[in-house]
């Protein structure tokens, strides 16, 4: 019960946050900018977006989650949370969800803007661009869900908000990176499989630690 | 330990040698105390002293300690949620999100604690027209002033209308009509049969509200009584403290006060006399009564000083006081 109250209360309070409007308004715009450029005109907008997605809004995530709760650590918000019936791993995780989900709204926004400008330009696009875009898209959702959960454990680890920033901007994208380059270097590899496995495994992994860190810390 | 707690059917919350240690640091060191069902009990202490800790772990904020606390006889550790429900905590120095508005606030922590829409609009209502903030109901938490959010953090104290109040410090940094505001409150809740625990660095605050105090210095309970039991254990001496009409002429004779009976020492300063007697108090009031009377001298005031609580409290942490 408290996970869903805390879910959709953190839900409200990122979509209040300035960092949405970049993900919601910013990056769809951003993308389709990129489209006129001279060269990229023949290139279908969607990969770009879901490239562009993964990278710009996941870092976003990580740094707006490891310095919200950084800064939220350090004044004791979470204090009144706590002398309530509620699980401390449930405010982690409707954090988690909340930022995920906003991003997966974001996503979902850019790619339907995406193929409608590449419908308008390019006119219907090949069934190749399709499946290399819903791949782009895997990998993106799971480097999306790595970089909030690299987020979120800088955010415990650290009780400076710009260290934390710094941390999970810097070491979330790097590892985020690492995580999911195998798709591009190895042509055995699914994209769309290694993509679902290792974003579950990894980002629940990191989770798990936060988690358990969180329950140790007296605040 | 349960037949103790048995004999006073009034006790409501007990500390049984409660001890915490932050690695080299013991804060709290086999504190023991209780405090009876409509109690208003100042926990008061120099800054660091340990009032913090004791409170974050009545509320369950800290959990491992040694010893054990009691809530209507039962164990706090093992009846965390009910006692949630029970406790309503006012934190020091606690956060919010900006983000939120005032409602908003109030209504998180209302589903949270299991409240029902009905009975949580109800209880939001009541909450803010008790600490007058009903205009600012649907405003950002982060345009209210200092004196608005101390009254919000009391709010959201209020909202599951808890019999036991925990107040960490509710009047620090607040000016001093909010002080006067919020002490107001405290004593209405108390008049309202809550029992209430509230900490403060600041002697003049617990004097004014509270009807038992506890000291606690350096994670000790130094002491622990009604303010007057306080004040009657830690005697002065027979002081008795004369203010008198120092420009009349039928006052000059009292200058030789110090040749009364039973009188030990005596100080002059313009217009008051301070006179310690000896043992025989009473025997000295007489003679200095009709000293006075005989010299037919005008006094204003006439009075036995007793030690003030600012005197306890210097005794026993050692001055470290506002």
């Amino acid at each position: 019960m408290s996970l869903k109250i805390l879910f959709l209360d953190e839900l409200k309070g990122f979509y209040k946050s300035k960092v949405m409007i970049i993900l919601w308004i910013g990056i769809p715009m951003l993308s389709i900018l990129l489209h006129f450029i001279p060269n990229t005109e023949d290139f279908p907008i969607t990969s770009l977006i879901a490239i562009l997605i993964a990278s710009i809004g996941g870092t976003l995530a990580a740094a707006m989650l490891s310095t919200s709760i950084a800064s939220e650590k350090s004044r004791h918000v979470y204090d009144l949370f706590l002398i309530r019936p509620v699980r401390r791993r449930n405010i982690l995780l409707a954090k988690f969800f909340a930022v995920y989900l906003c991003l997966i709204i974001a996503t979902g926004i850019s790619l339907i803007l995406g193929l409608i400008v590449d419908g308008l330009t390019i006119g219907i696009l090949p069934e190749y661009v399709l499946v290399q875009t819903f791949e782009s898209l895997c990998i993106s959702l799971a480097g999306m869900a790595i970089s909030c959960s690299i987020g979120m454990l800088f955010g415990i680890l650290v009780s400076s908000v710009p260290v934390a920033a710094i941390l999970s901007v810097y070491l979330g994208n790097q590892l985020t990176a690492l995580s999911i380059l195998p798709t591009v270097f190895l042509d055995f590899i699914n994209p769309i499989l290694f993509g679902v496995i290792i974003g579950i495994s990894v980002s629940t992994c990191i989770l798990t630690i936060s988690i358990m860190i969180f329950n140790r810390r007296q605040f | 330990m349960q037949q103790t707690l048995s004999e006073n059917n009034k006790e409501l919350i007990r500390f049984y040698k409660v001890s915490k240690r932050y690695k080299t640091l013991l804060a709290l060191d086999e504190i023991s105390f209780s405090i009876n069902k409509g109690d208003i009990f100042g926990y008061i202490g120099p800054n660091g002293a340990g009032k913090t800790t004791t409170i974050k772990i009545l509320v369950g904020l800290i959990k491992d300690y040694e010893g054990e606390i009691y809530i209507q006889g039962k164990k706090i550790i093992k009846n965390l949620n009910k006692i949630h429900k029970e406790l309503g905590y006012h934190p020091q120095d606690v956060g919010f999100q900006e983000w939120r508005t005032v409602d908003h606030l109030l209504k998180t922590f209302g589903r949270l604690a299991g409240l029902h829409s009905v009975n949580l609009e109800f209880n939001i209502q009541e909450a803010l027209n008790f600490v007058n903030l009903q205009d600012v109901r649907y405003k950002k938490i982060i345009h209210l002033s200092g004196g608005m959010i101390q009254k919000l953090r009391l709010a959201q104290a209020l909202l599951t209308k808890p019999e036991i109040l925990v107040l960490d410090e509710p009047l620090s940094g607040l000016d001093p009509f909010s002080r006067y505001q919020l002490k107001n409150l405290i004593k209405t809740l108390s008049k309202e049969g809550k029992t209430i625990l509230f900490s403060s660095h600041i002697l003049s605050d617990v004097q004014d509200i509270a009807n038992k105090i506890g000291i606690l210095n350096n994670g000790k309970i130094m002491k622990i009584g009604t303010p007057d039991e306080l004040q009657n254990e830690f005697q002065l001496g027979n002081l008795i403290e004369i203010e008198y009409a120092n420009n009349s002429e039928h006052c000059k004779g009292i200058e030789n006060i110090s040749n009364v009976e039973s009188i030990e020492e005596v100080k002059l300063n313009k217009d008051l006399i301070h006179l310690k007697s000896n043992e025989e108090l009473d025997n000295c009031i007489h003679n200095i009564l009709k000293l006075i009377t005989d010299q037919k001298c005008k006094i204003y005031n006439f009075r036995l000083l007793k030690p003030s609580l600012e005197d306890v409290y210097l005794k026993y942490v050692g001055g470290d006081t506002k």
